[in-house]
């Protein structure tokens, strides 16, 4: 069994517990604008703000830390499971205080991030980790962004306390699947993980009721130009099913559970919504999997987030792939490329994948990729097409579009002007028109743009498979020579 | 001949001269305007040094907001930020444009003229918010956070309000080494703004502390939060790029 150290200096602990957190992904300070007080420290941007970048380039927004890497859990995947052998130690919540007031003072974070292994039971680490937060909030006056992990099992009343003084709770899934869970964490069930999400989610919409907003989140204020995104189907079901969904708010509003405390204006109830996380590469699901669990998750559960986490093998199990496996950082690329067509471009999953061709193409961005395969929607004319239309360009992000839109009030566009506005004409151009006319004198045809493309596309993907090597220059490229 | 209007590198000095060079009746196609010290001259120019006038300054400053928008004059006060000598003259032709179709010109990019506000208004905006994310607060003696940065862009004005709304409460200042001026916020004050002399700027150096343990911790979190199998070197000097971390204590 391990040992629970007892003599450690703030710096090792610090060293402990951090490398312990690493693993978890979203790092993200966004989705909430709080302005400061006089005598408390701290202010929230809902633009979210990094302050540095690690050497994997992966962004330092919060001070991500575990209360604890104690666990009587065994997850195989994970670092911190019962059975490795690790120094073990568990932060006092004034430890952390000290440390996030410190660093903020200093501008090296945006606030905390806080996560624990399971000490003891699931009720008890959630306790300490409302002492540390609790205490951050009320006697070091700490106004800054917090994110707290909700342990699954946990019991709603210490759910809920933790709510009233965070910006954003999360649950990680985990893996996609119910079977997935089973095998790998075994003390884990999918219910236990959906449970609380779906108890934050009522939480959130409660609050946002009570203070006029509507029950859902706010999503990117473009997408009201948008028609048929996955946040409209959501909000129709949500109609659909009104009458139940009402009596069930009024039944929680009568059950006097959830009430926020009697004030002017009630506290707010994990502002910046929740999120959640998917190991991607531990078992086998397939893209198409995941990204229509990403999507049943938004409509759903109203997240906000969804990250991916390429799995970094660290245990040794039969279930698992194996040590030397290089994480699927590519596969993961794809995914939050898709998640963010999702989200702000009005895709849905069954658009990008289907049960035919249920993974992405590793040599074209999934944008490109569904493009090539509606080749009778294109080209499209800069000058006159509708925002929808200009988004399912590649090439034209949210910006440029919206750039176009409003510059072509005052004049029509030409090529040159879309180079300026932003528009990746190397992508964009065998898919666009500008006053009728190509930019040179291309064929629409499949082939030939998906030979052009995936030239271009296929070193910016080797690069994001193998970040620190160099390539042999060689004559007769095999990778190209795979596809066609 | 083409004569070329000279200002010093403030904003109430482009201004005056965008104001005097308009009233000059030269036409715009003879006439250029440049921002000082003029490193070479040029044959077959007349040269006219222009000293700001706060009357002209008013006037400009009320007709762009009146007669634009307050957007463009806020996209002028960036661009006049910028460390480009050129500013004076894109200002300038962008007004020119500006007056002309009123409010929509700062919608219209495909005019060359905007597009080139349009770029150094969004470089020193970018790298305003860089700064926001990058200063870094060494912890003094008596309370108070100094922070020391170097920008290309005037960059003090953007970001003091976003830490006078974070730290109310705290006594700091962020001093900008390479033009030598300071904004200062006593703890439960407003911010100002103020030009330091050598010799403040010497002994603020000297006053320097860096034996605060939480630099260690720091960099101990930092370095231990990054995960080995997915090092990638390029994707953190895109984030982060070298020049900004002159005075991040991560990186020293």
């Amino acid at each position: 069994m391990e040992l629970v150290e007892k003599n450690l200096t703030l710096q090792e602990k610090l060293h402990i517990l951090a490398d312990a957190a690493k693993y978890d992904v979203a790092c993200t300070s966004s989705g909430v604008d709080r302005r400061g007080r006089k005598g408390s420290l701290g202010n929230s941007c809902a633009d979210g703000i990094c302050h540095s970048f690690a050497a994997d380039g992966r962004c330092v927004s919060l001070l991500k830390i575990l209360q604890s890497n104690e666990c009587v859990y065994d997850c195989k995947y994970c670092l911190n499971r019962a059975s490795n052998d690790r120094v073990r130690t568990t932060f006092t919540p004034e430890e952390i205080c000290q440390l996030v007031i410190e660093f903020y003072r200093r501008n090296y974070i945006e606030g905390l991030f806080l996560s624990s292994g399971v000490v003891k039971h699931p009720t008890y680490t959630m306790e300490l980790m409302y002492r540390s937060i609790y205490l951050l909030r009320n006697q070091y006056h700490f106004n800054g962004y917090i994110h707290v992990k909700a342990i699954p099992n946990a019991p709603q009343e210490l759910i809920e306390k933790i709510g009233y003084l965070t910006d954003r709770m999360s649950i990680n899934l985990e893996l996609p699947t119910a079977e997935g869970l089973h095998d790998l964490a075994p003390h884990k069930t999918q219910s236990s993980i959906l449970k609380p999400m779906s108890f934050v989610q009522n939480g959130i919409a409660e609050h946002r009721l009570s203070v006029g907003k509507e029950a859902l989140m706010d999503r990117s204020s473009a997408n009201r130009y948008l028609s048929g995104t996955i946040f409209d189907t959501a909000r129709q079901d949500r109609i659909g099913e009104s009458s139940a969904y009402h009596s069930s708010i009024a039944a929680i509003q009568s059950a006097d559970s959830f009430c926020a405390p009697a004030k002017s204006r009630p506290d707010p109830f994990v502002p910046a919504g929740q999120s959640t996380q998917m190991i991607i590469g531990a078992t086998g699901e397939n893209d198409y999997q995941l990204l229509t669990t990403t999507q049943k998750l938004y409509q759903q559960f109203d997240l906000k987030r969804v990250f991916f986490s390429a799995y970094v093998p660290l245990n040794e199990d039969a279930l698992l792939p194996a040590l030397d496996t290089a994480p699927p950082l590519l596969r993961e690329h794809r995914l939050y490329q898709a998640d963010w067509l999702l989200r702000f471009y009005g895709f849905q999953a069954h658009d990008l994948l289907s049960a035919d061709r249920p993974n992405f193409n590793i040599f074209l961005d999934p944008k490109c990729d569904w493009a090539l395969r509606h080749l009778e929607l294109f080209p499209i004319e800069i000058n006159t097409a509708d925002y929808q239309t200009l988004l399912k360009v590649p090439g034209i992000g949210n910006k440029s579009a919206y750039r176009i839109i409003n510059a072509r009030k005052g004049g029509s566009l030409d090529f040159d002007a879309l180079k300026k506005i932003g528009v990746v004409l190397k992508r964009a151009r065998y898919f666009i028109t500008c006053r009728g006319r190509m930019q040179y004198h291309l064929r629409i045809d499949e082939d030939f743009i998906t030979r052009q493309l995936t030239g271009e596309e296929h070193h910016s993907a080797w690069d994001i498979e193998h970040p620190q090597t160099y390539r042999q220059l060689s004559l007769f490229d095999t990778q190209l020579s795979l596809i066609k | 001949m083409t004569t070329i209007f000279t200002c010093e590198d403030t904003l109430e000095s482009i201004l005056t001269c965008i104001y005097d060079a308009w009233g000059s009746g030269l036409g715009q196609q003879n006439l250029r305007l440049l921002v000082e010290p003029v490193v070479e001259l040029e044959l077959f120019c007349e040269y006219r040094h222009v000293d700001a006038d706060s009357d002209k300054v008013n006037k400009v400053i009320s007709s762009i907001q009146k007669k634009i928008s307050t957007y463009a004059y806020q996209m002028i006060y960036r661009c006049a930020m910028s460390p480009s000598p050129q500013k004076a003259d894109i200002i300038y032709r962008f007004l020119l444009y500006g007056f002309h179709y009123g409010r929509s010109i700062t919608d219209m990019i495909q005019i060359p003229a905007v597009t080139a506000i349009f770029e150094v208004n969004r470089a020193v905006g970018n790298e305003a918010h860089y700064f926001r994310e990058f200063v870094r607060f060494l912890s003094m003696k008596g309370n108070v956070l100094v922070s020391h940065i170097e920008p290309k862009s005037n960059v003090l004005t953007f970001i003091a309000p976003h830490f006078q709304d974070r730290m109310p409460s705290e006594n700091w200042m962020i001093i900008d080494d390479n033009r030598k001026s300071a904004v200062i916020h006593p703890s439960d004050q407003d911010y100002y703004l103020t030009a330091l002399t050598d010799d403040e700027f010497i002994r603020l150096h000297d006053l320097e502390d860096t034996s605060d343990p939480f630099i260690g911790l720091w960099k101990e979190f930092f370095d231990t939060i990054a995960i080995t199998a997915r090092k990638n070197t390029r994707c953190q000097r895109n984030l982060i790029p070298i020049w900004y971390r002159k005075h991040t204590p991560e990186f020293q």
